[in-house]
């Protein structure tokens, strides 16, 4: 065998290799939580208040899911429209122009900042300044403005992604540009527009540094109330497990956000699938 | 061009200024942040001063007299990042260059829906499997009295990074013009010499912006270097020691401190300096690589 073979052989293990260690985690981390938090997982557990001494070491994870879900729908309703109004200006309005450039790099920066600076600026503003407090509001707030980029990119690439065609058909028509995007690019873009929500959906839902400042108790009953601290299912792991109230509660609460995040991605990636089939057809 | 409805037309421009009104709005957020975080940091700059507060060793913000220094979380924070871009820089690139060139389409296809799952699952959920069964691995096999420290935190990040750079890699290499791969097939190079020696070069500009981007991840993630890192406010001068970098110091204090106290304004200090440590570490290899001309070297 002559050298180069050789290295060709070993290189080609590597790649091989690398590719099937990804594969591994992935199983690894899922396998491992339904060994160690399945067990603990019924219908109780969903369905019930913490419990025991000290509070959370038995009974269950209601609240956290509660509060989880009046957070990423607060968070959504103050990202979508802004977001998708943004995404319209740079895919149909502004295209190529100096200004969209500008908020195109603007939008692209302000992916790049961790959610603990979100959660930071949230809290000076909102909690200490606007006087909110611990909250709900703030809460989606910080959450709203870290899932702004992703809203507006996925949404902007799935509009940009609809047929040039159209446009030159429709504006040769002398179809107002609004109505085309209304009747004609928005519809064919909705599937891919969708698939970035949910992302963002679930982004939303497994941060956890933005909340811890602006959001999340330890205990608390999630009523929705703006003004009330709520608790939530990532910062209650944490707490599950810094605090060292329960490991096992911890292991069980992490596979239900897994599990929950696990099919928001897979909806996500199904639907962007279908947007694709429909940018071909 | 014939003016066919004034209103229309009216009508036409108001929704067009809506859309940039509220581009513009929502877009300057991040500079109204920056702003305000630097305003409510002022205090900081103007009586600790920049070079004290950045290279100060000691942090002890309600001791009188208080002492801020930085510099043992900003230093753990560069140590992470790297340690966990040392890490997952091979496998990354190998996987992607395995999805590009070498996996055959089911394996593919398996493969990248699970990069995708992986950019799903949180990161406390890292930090927490990080904690639970990683730093208790290193305890038990080690015989440590605490797993934790930078290396861990580092492990632990290099997982949360792989599929963002195995992803922007791939896009990299699949975005070779195909020009290249069917004149190298043609003169009967193997697939690795066509990969390492052909795709990779004229890659390495999306290739190193990728790392680029999980870096800038990887210094602002909490929860993992939260959970892991060990969060000892001292000086680290290993990958093996504990640290507590920066978004951790925030996270774990910032409840704690009295609005309008200097610890207050310190920690927004801190928040000041990791933005705009990921903003520089972003534009410095952005301006690199606009001096590094992608292109297959002649050997």
């Amino acid at each position: 065998m002559s050298l180069r073979a050789i290295t060709d052989l070993l290189w080609k293990a590597f790649f091989w290799l690398s590719g099937l260690f990804i594969l591994l985690v992935l199983l690894a981390i899922i396998s491992y939580l339904i060994w160690r938090g399945g067990p603990y997982i019924n219908s109780q557990f969903i369905l019930g208040n913490p419990a025991g001494t000290p509070l959370g070491s038995e009974g269950g994870i209601l609240p956290a899911i509660k509060g989880t879900l009046w957070l990423v729908l607060l968070a959504l309703v103050f990202s979508i429209v802004p977001g998708l109004l943004t995404a319209i200006y740079l895919s149909e309005y502004g295209r190529s122009g100096r200004l969209a450039e500008m908020i195109n790099l603007l939008v692209q920066s302000m992916s790049g900042v961790p959610s603990i600076v979100v959660g930071l600026f949230v809290y000076a503003l909102g909690v200490v300044t606007l006087g909110w407090g611990i909250s709900l509001l703030a809460g989606g707030l910080a959450l709203a403005i870290m899932v702004f980029p992703v809203i507006v990119v996925s949404s902007r690439d799935a509009l940009l992604a609809v047929d040039e065609n159209y446009r030159l058909v429709a504006n040769s028509l002398g179809v107002a540009q609004s109505y085309t995007l209304r009747r004609v690019i928005l519809p064919r873009a909705a599937a891919g527009i969708l698939a970035g929500i949910l992302l963002a959906l679930g982004y939303a839902a497994g941060a956890t540094a933005p909340i811890m400042v602006t959001a999340a108790a330890i205990i608390a009953d999630s009523s929705g109330a703006l003004l009330e601290p709520v608790m939530a299912l990532p910062y209650h792991l944490y707490i599950l497990f810094n605090e060292h109230i329960s490991i096992n509660q911890a292991y069980a609460t992490a596979l239900v956000l897994v599990i929950l995040l696990l099919l928001l991605n897979t909806l996500a990636l199904w639907l962007h699938s279908l947007q694709e089939r429909i940018n071909n057809r | 061009m014939q003016k066919v409805n004034p209103r229309l037309e009216i009508r036409e421009k108001a929704i067009n200024i809506i859309f940039i009104s509220v581009a513009l709005l929502s877009s300057l957020l991040l500079l109204a942040m920056l702003l305000f975080i630097l305003r409510e940091s002022w205090p900081i700059w103007s009586q600790v001063g920049v070079m004290d507060f950045l290279s100060g060793t000691t942090w002890r913000p309600v001791s009188t007299p208080p002492q801020f220094g930085i510099a043992p979380m900003v230093l753990s924070t560069m140590w992470v990042a790297g340690g966990a871009l040392l890490i997952a820089t091979p496998l990354g690139f190998g996987c992607a260059i395995f999805l590009a060139e070498f996996a055959p389409a089911p394996v593919a296809a398996v493969l990248r829906p699970v990069l995708n799952m992986l950019t799903g699952i949180p990161s406390v959920v890292y930090g927490f499997l990080g904690a639970a069964v990683l730093i208790k691995f290193f305890e038990i096999r080690f015989d440590l009295v605490s797993g934790e420290s930078l290396f861990a935190a580092s492990l632990v990040l290099a997982i949360m990074i792989l599929p963002f750079v195995t992803a922007n890699s791939e896009v990299a290499l699949r975005s070779v013009g195909p020009e290249y791969r069917d004149a190298a097939m043609s003169l009967g190079v193997s697939r690795q010499y066509l990969a390492l020696r052909i795709l990779v070069p004229l890659a390495r500009k999306g290739m190193l912006g990728s790392l680029v981007l999980a870096f800038g991840r990887a210094m602002g993630e909490t929860m993992a270097v939260l959970m892991v890192a060990g969060n000892i406010l001292m000086l680290p001068f290993s990958w093996f020691n504990k640290g507590e970098p920066l978004p951790a110091l925030i996270a774990l204090e910032l409840g704690s401190s009295i609005p309008g106290s200097m610890h207050y304004q310190a920690l927004f200090a801190a928040g000041l300096v990791l933005i705009l440590m990921v903003i520089a570490v972003n534009l410095g290899v952005n301006l690199l690589l606009h001096r590094l001309r992608s292109g297959v070297k002649p050997f």
